[in-house]
């Protein structure tokens, strides 16, 4: 297995180089040249020359690209023009957990729901429930999006007032307040890495055990613990709730909106891939057997629906950051998303590079963890990996 | 560890299983199609009784409505299935789930794809004892008896923690039946059980299934469309055509002397090594299409021996001799010796 | 008349065809007739399947719909009502009924909101005026009116002739994009399933790669640093899906078309590997890829809206761009107040992008028959 993991960095780092060398070339196709843009023109020629220098934009194309491929490497990304003179690096890194934290929570909801209403759903054919949901899972699969998210806000921000239209935190509650928006979020991270924590020793824990109703309980230990370790833990952190609090609403209609949309696809996906499953023989044994429908539908036939489910998902997560990146625009969530378009249109190139870069980062990331789910839950897989 | 047992009145001189006048149908978008007609046979305790039949005569339906696994658009018009004296066909969805597997258990065709992929064998034979041991077992208890169902039809007791496809085609067979075994029920059905598999492993399985009968006293049922398979391992035979059950009787009799024409014909379309030499008599036609059967008998149309009465009264099936029947209205006809050549 | 060798065996025809050159008499008819009429009959089979999926009616009764539209626009335009230009062209158009307000002391002491105005927003619009005295306003942007059937947009132009008009520009985006998207995708699919080796590797490495990045910050930093107008970007999308997951399918689909005896028997009389891919695995990859078609249209309407959204495609109007207009002049925030300008253009996008996905989905269930609900 840790051969398997160690041969699927290689390769992602690998493509992850090919990547960042087709956007490094991409960026310097572009007409114009960058310097122009960013230079007084009165600055005198020598002076032009040592700044250009000191940004590593003289020399041949290809000192450049390896310049810029190695500097990534090791961590430098370079000074970013339109907010100079933060590096390029500290901008990002102040953005990555926000978006990190939407796109985190949106999968996560948008994979349960569509898997659990999908295979609902194929168990119980018929019906007029079936037909809704499908036509509205459809609905919502096509809708257009940043006018759909437009909308939610519309309607849950302007017209009902629930939550707040837009942003990170509201500037009035925060006043006067002893922490930073960021080193509230970051305590909210912890909070929220501690609890996985809880719910993923559950479900190891669940999967050592062969019987099933202590595996269950194993489960739905995890779940308890993490909510109670919520609830400490904020307890514990007093005052600081008040502003937590103010940045979970925030975040709570850009999460449900990116969710709405990604969740049909896996739906509709889980939908078709049970009802293959369900024509197996297997599925007849489990019944001669006496299994209890419910057992059927999740411990036998869900359980492989599921393997087709989470290859097509590395397509959905594509479709997640890039809906990432139009609903940190539209609901002003400043995450990496929203900087790379405004990056983008002020023309900053070092940061919109970067951003784009990293963006590529995490969809491999993503794209890693997928095939390592995905060979943990295929044994036909497993062993072959682990030859 | 105590199976739960149905609430019959049993004997030891009641049989194990008794049908009575069985009728299914499936309810299709042409219509009706009548699968099983007036099915009726009774099986001995530790007897084994084979099914045989063309493909779509209606001996797998007949399994399926015993276990009560019939699709959606089947439909059971009439009849008793009686397990140690109770009628699974009275009972309510749960209480037949709780029934399956703990006193009527299945050895399906292909048992290839009986296994789900994703989990070990042995937690999915595991499997059946939680669900129908009462107490439950505890994982010592169940893998004892794992492992001695694996040492009973010859399997490495290593693989019980191996996947299904790390096995061959014929240890997955011999699994299946290990795992029929799991809860120690009162009737098997192995339906087609060697047909998926080359011939010398079909010869081992059979080999097995003898020794298992022999051993535990089992009650079976099986099903095949190969009468030489069945010749060999079962007590009693029950020939099928076109649903209906047309002869049944202790197999060296039927076999010694068919008495039905289709029986007949069927033997004597069998090239034998050690009789005498003939021209093979090969059967004409196709079985009937079910959604429109003949009138009165079904087989009268290829029946050599028909007469006018066989077109318009269906022949009950009769006990002519002990534990022999037939159902024709000419059986008096049908000769002594197989036929020669071409009729 | 020749039997072509590395003709796809149809077995009518060339039974015909063989039969009668043996017997040295003429073809009752010609090749390509007796291929139309197989051709047709396929056609109407497959028709009647399609027909079956209520959703696939649906979406091609949407196409239908919309390309009315498309078709709309210029006999409105040329013949119509919309024929005065300054009013209604979708780009530079104007028109503002100016309405007379009377100027009141405060917004308390308006009595009819159609005839008065305070004095405060008065003052953006008429300098120097007090109550008492007479505003002209411009109704910029106007709501739905018999002149303007969804109304004008916030600089003045009819939003009903910017909607058909982008419609055009929808149509057009999407057919560049799945022409070029189908075009590399078979020739991709079909050169890795043939060649083989390194190169059917490396594309399919390269595949993966493809689709594993997000479309659109791709294209956002694209068109950030270039000047993306339709054409291109219809290029763009097509090149960047094409080499992804639609590229995968059609490989595999190529090998099996590979491995079939009439892809032996063309070989054996001589057909070269070029050959053989043109003239055999490409034509019958085709209806899959046709199916992908669909599929690619869906993406492009989207993305271009969403990339015109925020402001970042070089074109003279797309829905996208009405959206954007709206959103930019602060419209949008305000609720459904000035709905029109929020609701026509943003339901053609989704509506259009569904319609062709419903297509794809029913011809999918054609394709595949295993899909289908029975």
């Amino acid at each position: 297995m840790l051969k398997f993991i160690a041969k699927r960095l290689v390769q992602m780092a690998f493509l992850f180089f090919l990547f960042l060398s087709l956007v490094f070339f991409l960026l310097q196709a572009q007409p114009g040249d960058i310097s122009s843009q960013f230079l007084n023109p009165t600055i005198p020629a020598e002076v032009q020359q040592q700044i250009l220098g000191r940004l590593g934009l003289d020399g041949s194309i290809w000192n450049q690209w390896w310049n810029y491929v190695s500097n990534f490497f090791a961590g430098n990304l370079g000074v970013s023009f339109s907010q100079y003179p933060q590096s390029v690096m500290s901008v990002i890194g102040e953005r990555v957990p926000r978006t990190l934290f939407l796109f985190s929570f949106a999968t996560l909801f948008a994979y349960v729901l569509g898997f659990g209403l999908g295979k609902r759903l194929a168990w119980k054919r018929g019906g007029l429930g079936e037909y809704g949901v499908t036509i509205g899972g459809v609905l919502l699969y096509t809708i257009f999006y940043p006018w759909f998210a437009i909308l939610m806000i519309l309607l849950f921000a302007s017209t009902l007032g629930w939550f707040p239209i837009s942003g990170f935190l509201t500037v009035e509650v925060w006043r006067g307040a002893p922490w930073t928006g960021n080193e509230v979020f970051n305590q909210l991270l912890l909070s929220i890495g501690i609890a996985t924590l809880f719910v993923v020793a559950g479900l190891l824990v669940a999967r050592r055990v062969s019987e099933r109703s202590t595996a269950r309980l194993a489960r739905r230990g995890g779940y308890v613990a993490a909510a109670l370790s919520l609830v400490g833990f904020w307890m514990m952190r007093g005052e600081m709730w008040t502003y937590a609090r103010d940045i979970l609403s925030h975040s709570f209609l850009p999460v449900v909106t990116l969710t709405l949309v990604a969740f049909a696809g896996t739906m509709l996906l889980t939908r078709s891939s049970m009802l293959e499953t369900l024509r197996e023989d297997y599925i007849l044994t489990a019944r001669a057997k006496g299994v209890p429908e419910k057992d059927i539908r999740d411990h036998h036939a869900a359980r492989n629906a599921l393997l087709p489910v989470v290859t097509s998902f590395i397509l959905g997560l594509a479709f997640i950051i890039g809906g990432g990146v139009v609903t940190e625009t539209v609901f002003g969530w400043p995450g990496m998303g929203a900087l790379l378009l405004n990056a983008t249109i002020v023309e900053d190139v070092p940061l919109a590079t970067g951003a784009l870069a990293f963006i590529g980062v995490l969809a491999l990331v993503a794209h890693l963890l997928v095939d390592i789910l995905y060979v943990v839950l295929d044994p036909r897989i497993r062993i072959q990996a682990g030859k | 560890m105590e199976v739960v047992e149905g609430d019959g009145h049993s004997s030891a001189e009641t049989p194990i299983l008794e049908v009575r006048d069985l009728v299914m149908n499936y309810q299709t978008k042409s219509g009706m199609v009548s699968a099983v007609e007036d099915v009726s046979f009774s099986l001995p305790r530790g007897k084994s009784l084979g099914l045989v039949g063309e493909s779509g005569c209606g001996k797998t339906s007949i399994a399926l409505t015993l276990m009560r696994l019939l699709a959606n658009n089947a439909r059971i018009l009439g009849g008793q299935v009686l397990l140690d004296g109770e009628n699974l066909l009275e009972l309510g969805a749960e209480e037949m789930r709780r029934r399956r597997w703990a006193d009527l258990s299945m050895v399906f065709q292909g048992a290839m794809n009986s296994w789900n992929p994703v989990y070990t064998v042995g937690e999915q034979i595991r499997e059946t004892m939680d669900i129908h041991w009462h107490p439950k077992p505890t994982s010592a208890e169940a893998r004892a008896k794992t492992e001695e169902l694996f040492r009973l039809v010859g399997i490495n007791p290593e693989m019980i923690d191996r996947y299904p496809h790390e096995f061959s085609g014929g240890m997955k067979q011999r699994a299946v039946i290990a795992m029929a075994l799991a809860c120690d029920p009162k009737v098997i059905i192995a339906d087609e059980p060697t047909t998926a598999l080359d011939v010398i492993v079909q010869e081992q399985i059979l080999v097995e299934l003898k020794k298992i009968q022999n051993e535990l006293g089992m009650s079976i049922i099986y099903i095949s469309h190969d009468i030489a398979v069945i010749a060999e391992i079962t007590d009693i035979l029950g020939v099928m055509y076109a649903g209906k059950l047309v002869e049944v009787g202790p197999t060296t009799e039927v076999f010694a002397r068919p008495r039905h024409p289709y029986t007949w014909l069927i033997l004597s379309s069998t090239p034998s090594i050690t009789g005498p030499r003939r021209a093979l008599a090969p059967l004409e036609g196709e079985p009937p299409n079910l959604l429109d059967p003949p009138t009165g008998c079904r087989f009268h149309p290829r029946c050599p021996f028909a007469t006018e009465k066989c077109s318009e009264l269906e022949p009950p099936l009769e006990e002519i001799s002990e534990g022999h029947a037939i159902a024709c209205w000419n059986y008096e006809q049908v000769p002594v010796t197989l036929a020669r050549g071409v009729l | 008349m020749v039997i072509k060798d590395s003709d796809p065996p149809v077995l009518e025809t060339l039974e015909e065809a063989v039969f009668e050159v043996q017997a040295g008499e003429q073809l009752p008819e010609s090749l390509w007739k007796v291929r139309w009429k197989l051709a047709w009959g396929g056609f109407k089979k497959n028709w009647k399947l399609f027909a079956e999926n209520k959703i696939g009616l649906f979406g091609l009764f949407v196409i239908i719909f919309f390309a009315g539209m498309a078709i709309a626009h210029p006999i409105f335009r040329s013949v119509g009502p919309w024929q005065n230009d300054s009013i209604y062209d979708p780009v530079i158009g104007y028109d503002a009924s100016v309405v007379d307000f009377e100027v009141v002391a405060t917004e308390a002491d308006i009595s009819d909101p159609t005839s008065q105005i305070d004095a405060i927003n008065a003052q953006l619009w008429c300098f120097g005026v007090f109550p008492g005295d007479t505003c002209s306003v411009p109704q910029v942007p106007a709501p739905p009116s018999s002149d303007h059937w969804l109304g004008t947009d916030p600089l003045g132009r009819d939003i009903a002739s910017q909607l058909t008009f982008s419609t055009r520009a929808a149509f057009f985006l999407g057919t560049i994009a799945a022409v070029v998207t189908v075009v590399v995708a078979t020739t991709v699919g079909s050169m890795a399933a043939f060649y083989g080796g390194w190169l059917d590797n490396f594309l399919m490495r390269l595949a993966d790669l493809v689709l594993l990045l997000p479309l659109i910050p791709i294209l956002i930093v694209i068109s950030g640093m270039f000047t993306v107008t339709m054409p291109l970007l219809g290029i763009l999308i097509g090149i960047l899906s094409g080499f992804g997951g639609t590229a995968i399918v059609l490989k595999s689909q190529a090998l099996s078309v590979k491995v079939k005896p009439f892809i032996d028997a063309a070989r054996v009389s001589g057909g070269s590997n070029m050959h053989l891919i043109f003239r055999h695995v490409i034509p019958n990859v085709l209806p899959l890829s046709f199916l992908y078609m669909m599929f690619t249209v869906t993406e492009a309407v989207s993305l271009e809206a969403t990339l015109s959204f925020f402001g970042l495609i070089n074109a003279d109007m797309t829905w996208g761009i009405m959206l954007n207009t709206a959103q930019t002049q602060g419209y949008l925030r305000s609720g459904l107040e000035f709905w029109w300008m929020l609701i026509p253009a943003g339901v053609a996008v989704s509506l259009l992008a569904a319609g062709f996905f419903f297509v794809g989905r029913a011809m999918d269930e054609v394709i595949n028959p295993r899909l289908r609900s029975q």
